[in-house]
């Protein structure tokens, strides 16, 4: 009688431990992932991809008819250069990132298109 | 030097979210083989490594539900709520979009149907976590697909690695499956071998 209130207070603690492990691994793989997901996060292309492709993008804009023209395209403000390069880079690293859309500061005269005669 | 803005945030939380997903996903899946063939893990009994399943296919879920809620919301993608759960409903990239979705909507079914396991009866159950199997290669072919950074570099290799720990897995499970006695004649072959050592 003894014996089996023994074994079953074992298996109750065994039970207990094994839980309790359960719960620490959980928590260990939630924290895990929220750090891996900042870190990926910062470690992820985009910028650097973007600075580089940034030129590219305007050069781009410039020499097609829809986009803004030359003056645009040389004297855009920044952030539309961002937005330019970052579509340039979602296109290339074909990240979640609408493609088609133009840049937000199209403000050129619109006169001077590429190929001009 | 990372170029996250307020601008470019959910950009870049969409993608890292998405990344971890995968990770998740597939350790789940690992898991699940696991469990089915009554494997372990070294310092946790049996039952946690049920719960260790159950656990982070939760945290996952969590993980996916980002993915989802900051790609909408990102303001330079064109996906839409439909989107999500609807394939090729999404004007960007419909066919890895679309994957996604029916990716997403695969792992509702499991989710849904393991929660509602008392109700629906064992056999249902184990019926419709099939689905599983065919759940994480779409999630891969979605996570490929609409991003070019699994494509390269140390995000290839987790990639690969990924891959290769569910193909192992899956290896283990047909080998251990085939070493297995069948179900029915187990209770032959556990009474004969009592006899014998009688």
């Amino acid at each position: 009688m003894s014996r089996h209130a023994d074994d079953t207070s074992r298996a109750v603690a065994e039970r207990d431990r094994g839980h309790a492990r359960l719960r620490a691994v959980t928590a260990a793989a939630g924290v895990a992932s929220l750090v891996a997901a900042g870190a990926v996060g910062l470690a992820l292309p985009g910028a650097q991809h973007a600075a580089s492709a940034g030129t590219a993008s305007a050069s781009t804009a410039a020499s097609a008819p829809a986009s803004s023209g030359s003056t645009a395209s040389t004297g855009a403000s920044s952030s539309a250069t961002n937005a330019a390069a970052r579509k340039t880079a979602a296109r290339s690293s074909g990240s979640l990132s609408k493609a088609t859309s133009s840049p937000t500061a199209s403000s050129g005269s619109g006169t001077v298109t590429s190929g001009g005669s | 030097m990372s170029g996250i803005t307020s601008s470019t945030a959910l950009w870049y939380a969409s993608r890292a979210t998405g990344i971890i997903c995968l990770v998740l996903l597939t350790a789940v899946m690992v898991l699940g083989i696991l469990v089915n063939r009554q494997g372990r893990l070294p310092g946790l009994p049996r039952f946690a490594v049920t719960g260790l399943h159950r656990n982070l296919s939760l945290l996952a879920v969590g993980f996916l539900a980002v993915h989802v809620a900051t790609a909408i919301a990102d303001p330079f993608v064109t996906i839409g709520l439909a989107a999500v759960v609807v394939p090729l409903a999404s004007p960007y990239r419909s066919l890895w979009i679309g994957l996604g979705a029916v990716s997403l909507d695969l792992m509702l079914v499991l989710i849904v149907t393991s929660l509602a396991r008392a109700h629906i009866g064992r056999r249902t159950w184990r019926g419709l976590h099939w689905l599983a199997y065919a759940c994480w290669p779409v999630a891969l072919a979605h996570s490929v697909g609409s991003s070019g950074d699994l494509r390269a570099g140390p995000l290839l290799a987790l990639t690969a690695a990924c891959t290769l720990a569910v193909a192992g897995a899956l290896t283990w499970r047909i080998v251990r499956a085939r070493r297995a006695t069948p179900r029915a004649r187990r209770v032959a072959v556990v009474l004969s071998a009592q006899a014998g050592a009688r």
